[in-house]
């Protein structure tokens, strides 16, 4: 009888412990503290990074705001998450009628396009509201650990985001002193113009990352208020980086004008030949863990041809 | 009479002022930009900066010249045609008419390869114009004034939301079309050069022509008729003129507002109203205010430019304002 | 007796199009469900849809629809031009400058203090223009062109904050200011409601004098209407309507020019006329075009004021026509 009473409230003694890594969770974010059920099964992702933390995770959301374009979601990330999910509309304005139908228990927004709608989303189901738009590579890694906190999922997303440390610190390693030094440059063009990512943005936060400078640092009495800069030739030509990598949005491209011109042709990455193009969507849109493990394979290709060039 | 005497040494003067005005123009769009080590000496050399000045610098002080003749030209004959010194390319929606049918030429690839994207904003422009001047009234041959401006405004206020739905579009082909909302010449060529300036040359030579017969418009249509110079030719021929005129520069540039309402306003104000007079002098002070507003705009906010219509509009929105307040005149 | 036939039937245009509205959208719903939400019925409901998106919907673009129209006919006849809008005296160019120097000057204030910072900039720029054209000698004609003037310099400093600054920042209030209903529930019914009601009740009390005033400053006056008082009350109470219309919902251009116009057309005569008929237009127009833009292409919603532009293509050349019909006459 006593052996039994001891082992029954040992055994709710430890049940009550549990909650603080299994049950219902507090979660944090941009917009105040919300209370988000145990394990949550029906996830809406309102961006793309939100998706690449959910596959990162191993999570498959029921809704996605894609533009209602189902090729932004990638296959690194279909593979994991799968085909089923339903389009909610677009990032900038998601069609609150549909997330309403399929009845989520978690919905994650952005905070520079979703923070007005946060009172209605909050009606519809728990919201978390994290700032994918405006944030920095470690800010992504964060909001992985958010995310996965809000699933009921924070040894796992730990355990990830470890992993990944883990796979950019050997990507590092690979990349070694071949970084350090150069000036790299990322920016995004589209038929009409460039435009270069400050080191305050994503891009620019994980090339640090990888070891590379930037001449783009503020100056003194210059503040880069915006992420993305429209840069003319001219302004390229002051930045002057060692290495030049461009994201398309358009073929021709704007940038593609360019070449031969005098001034261009005198950019140390151009002389050298050391611009190289990559996929757009993947460097700029997705903005997460994964994106950038692909990001960081990228770069070391690009590194590679670009040492075997010195 | 007093006008008449003082007349050569006021033209002189007038003349000396614009010259200066035009040097530093041209001194002050070609000095400014990204490069902060470039100078005038290296024209002369065969170095990178030299090429700078060459192959980025003088085409978009060009461009901005001709926009600013263009897109005076194009106001004057408006204000001549509708007896209404506020008539203007961006006032009568004629300029957002362009940016709609270029917008149209994007989003739409297949009619924009069929027409080309600068006729397009040539048709945008004179539809446009057409719609605002048969609300005012001025097929029937009575232009009543105020429904000129509210037409014009009407009218342009549905060409810009129609322009703006492109936004909610996707991301990239709204940042293309976002381009063409606001006037932007950073990063032109020679080859936006090209057809710019044939239409800047070929405008002057046909409204100095056609300047008797705007002298004429502003007698009124009865006038107009009795001295044998048919005002419906006359405003078809400017109409025709106009669109053309804005059509190009909204195709290079993007719409500019105001250009075409400060110049020839200013001019009309220093010189009096003759056309053969005004032609030259508002082609030659359109070109001065765009070329100072884009130095203005590579310089105001270095080392982030400006897109140069802002920069206009900072000075003709102002402008219009004092004229609506302290004018009379126009209604 | 006419008259009142006219209005039955756009009153039950107007309803028929509200009911639409409740079943227009990306998620289709039969109508027995929709039934059963309203009315609190046994059977399968969904709530959140029709309760807490599709009805505050349906309802606000009612409201503002009418106060749009409204508005516009009071200015038209104010400025006793057909052609005029709440857009001539600057409301929305002035609410689109206020809440962007909001967003830059305390960016971290959310999107709550929108349209607040949307109601005192766009009240502040229908003062202006109205103090300005009133120093000095009133013409209606000067009226409109200081209007447009104080819009086109609001714009100008709209598009030199825009370009200055950060992208992000200004998506969201951007979208929210171009006119549209997304995202609007309860609360923005709860705010406007009152308001729009008592606002609209007066201009209508006042309809006669609006007839009066229409007649030109020197007739009103020697019939004994006190001119420049009633213009200015007038006046507010219509940029008021369009002003706390552009708060909640952005700027939803056209209504404040099409409607008056058709109610012109369909009914004409006196103000206490046309202003019923008006609103009842303005009501039609609006939540047809929310319906529309929500109907059209799901999940991606189109927004109303781009639906209500776009109906003003048609109305533009109809409007060509007529005042072609009447230069000849």
């Amino acid at each position: 009888m006593l052996f039994r009473q001891t082992t029954y409230s040992l055994a709710v003694g430890f049940m009550a412990l549990l909650p603080f890594s299994v049950g219902a969770a507090e979660i944090t974010h941009e917009l105040g503290v919300t209370d988000v059920p145990d394990a949550p099964q029906r996830v809406i992702a309102l961006e793309f990074s939100f998706v690449d933390a959910l596959a990162a995770l191993g999570v498959s959301p029921v809704g996605i705001a894609d533009d209602k374009k189902r090729q932004r979601i990638v296959a690194e990330y279909t593979a994991v998450i799968g085909d089923d999910w339903q389009s909610v509309g677009t990032r900038k304005t998601p069609s609150l009628e549909v997330i309403a139908s399929l009845q989520p228990d978690l919905i994650i927004a952005d905070k520079t396009r979703h923070s007005g709608v946060y009172d209605t989303l909050s009606q519809i189901a728990p919201t978390i509201v994290l700032d994918s738009l405006g944030g920095t590579y470690p800010e992504a890694i964060e909001q992985t650990l958010v995310i996965g906190d809000a699933l009921g999922m924070k040894g796992k997303a730990a355990e990830r985001v470890a992993e990944h440390e883990a796979v950019m610190a050997e990507l590092i390693a690979q990349i070694g002193n071949e970084s350090h030094g150069v000036n790299a440059q990322f920016g995004v063009t589209n038929a009409t113009g460039l435009w270069l990512h400050s080191p305050l943005s994503y891009n620019g936060s994980l090339l640090e990352k990888f070891g590379f400078s930037s001449s783009m640092t503020p100056q003194e009495g210059e503040v880069y208020e915006t992420n993305y800069v429209p840069t003319t030739l001219e302004q390229l030509s002051v930045v002057d980086p060692d290495l030049l990598i461009l994201g398309k949005y358009a073929d021709p491209a704007f940038t593609d004008e360019w070449a031969g011109e005098a001034l261009y042709d005198s950019l140390k990455a151009v002389e050298a030949s050391n611009v190289y193009t990559v996929n757009a969507h993947k460097w700029s849109r997705m903005r997460g863990l994964l994106a950038a493990e692909m990001t960081a394979n990228d770069v070391l290709e690009i590194l590679t041809e670009f040492s075997a060039k010195q | 009479m007093n006008a008449r005497h003082r007349l050569p040494l006021q033209a002189g003067a007038i003349a000396v002022l614009a010259f200066g005005v035009l040097i530093l123009s041209v001194y002050g769009s070609l000095m400014t930009g990204g490069r902060s080590d470039i100078r005038l000496s290296d024209l002369f050399t065969a170095s990178t900066n030299g090429a700078v000045i060459l192959d980025i610098r003088l085409p978009r002080t060009l461009v901005a010249a001709c926009l600013g003749v263009n897109l005076g030209l194009s106001g004057l004959i408006l204000q001549a045609l509708t007896r209404n010194p506020l008539s203007s390319p961006s006032i009568l929606g004629i300029n957002q008419g362009a940016a709609l049918g270029l917008t149209i030429g994007v989003i739409f690839p297949s009619v924009g390869a069929l027409v080309g994207l600068m006729p397009l904003a040539a048709i945008g422009a004179l539809a446009a114009g057409f719609i605002t001047f048969s609300i005012a009234g001025v097929f029937a041959g009575r232009i009543v004034s105020l429904r000129l401006i509210l037409g014009g405004v009407a009218v342009g206020a549905f060409a810009s939301a129609m322009v703006r739905f492109s936004f909610t579009l996707e991301d990239d082909l709204a940042r293309q079309v976002l381009r063409w909302t606001l006037g932007n010449i950073s990063d032109v060529r020679w080859h936006h050069v090209q057809s710019l300036f044939v239409w800047s040359i070929g405008g002057t030579v046909a409204t100095l022509a056609m300047a008797h017969r705007l002298n004429l418009m502003a007698l009124g249509e009865a006038q107009a008729s009795g001295l044998g110079a048919d005002p419906r030719l006359t405003l078809m021929i400017g109409a025709l003129m106009s669109a053309c005129l804005t059509g190009t520069a909204v195709f290079v540039a993007g719409p500019i507002a105001f250009a075409g309402l400060v110049v020839p306003h200013m001019c009309r104000f220093c010189l009096g109203p003759d056309h053969r007079i005004l032609v030259p002098a508002t082609a030659l002070g359109g070109a001065c205010l765009l070329m100072a507003a884009d130095a203005a705009s590579k310089w105001l906010t270095s080392p982030v430019e400006l897109p140069v219509g802002v920069v206009v509009a900072m000075i003709g929105a102002p402008y219009f304002l004092y004229q609506t307040l302290f004018s009379k005149g126009a209604i | 007796m006419r008259d009142i036939l006219i209005l039955c039937a756009l009153t039950a245009t107007v309803v028929l199009i509200a009911i639409w509205s409740l079943s227009a959208g990306a998620v289709p719903i039969p109508w027995h469900i929709i039934g059963n939400t309203l009315f609190d019925l046994e059977g399968p409901k969904q709530e959140f849809i029709v309760f807490q998106s599709r009805l505050p919907r349906t309802l606000l673009a009612l409201l503002t629809g009418g106060a749009l129209a409204l508005s516009g006919v009071t200015v038209q006849a104010l400025l006793r031009n057909p052609l005029a809008s709440p857009k001539i005296i600057g409301i929305n160019s002035g609410a689109a400058l206020a809440v962007c120097l909001l967003v830059l000057v305390l960016p971290g204030a959310g999107l709550k203090w929108l349209p607040v910072a949307a109601l005192g900039g766009g009240l502040l720029a229908a003062a202006i223009v109205t103090g300005s054209a009133d120093f000095g000698r009133f013409s209606s004609g000067r009226l409109a062109l200081i209007g447009i003037a104080v819009g086109f310099l609001c714009d100008a400093g709209v598009d030199f904050i825009l370009a200055t600054s950060a992208d992000a920042q200004f998506s969201a209030p951007l979208i929210w200011l171009t006119g549209s209903l997304w995202a609007r529930g309860w609360t923005h019914v709860q705010l406007v409601w009152p308001w729009l009601v008592i606002l609209a009740s007066l201009i209508l009390v006042l309809s006669f004098r609006v007839d009066l005033i229409q007649l030109g400053d020197s007739t009103a006056t020697s019939l004994g209407v006190a001119v420049r008082p009633l213009r200015l009350i007038l006046m507010g109470l219509a940029a008021a309507l369009a002003a706390i219309s552009v708060s909640v919902v952005g700027v939803l251009g056209f209504v404040g020019l099409m409607a008056p116009h058709m109610a012109r057309s369909i009914i004409g005569g006196a103000h206490s006329r046309i202003m019923p008929c008006a609103v009842l237009i303005g009501m039609g127009l609006v939540t047809l075009a929310d319906a529309t833009g929500r109907a059209i292409a799901p999940p991606i919603e189109v927004s109303a004021g781009i639906v209500t532009a776009l109906f003003g293509a048609p109305f533009f050349v109809f409007i060509m026509i007529q005042s072609g019909k009447r230069s000849r006459v």
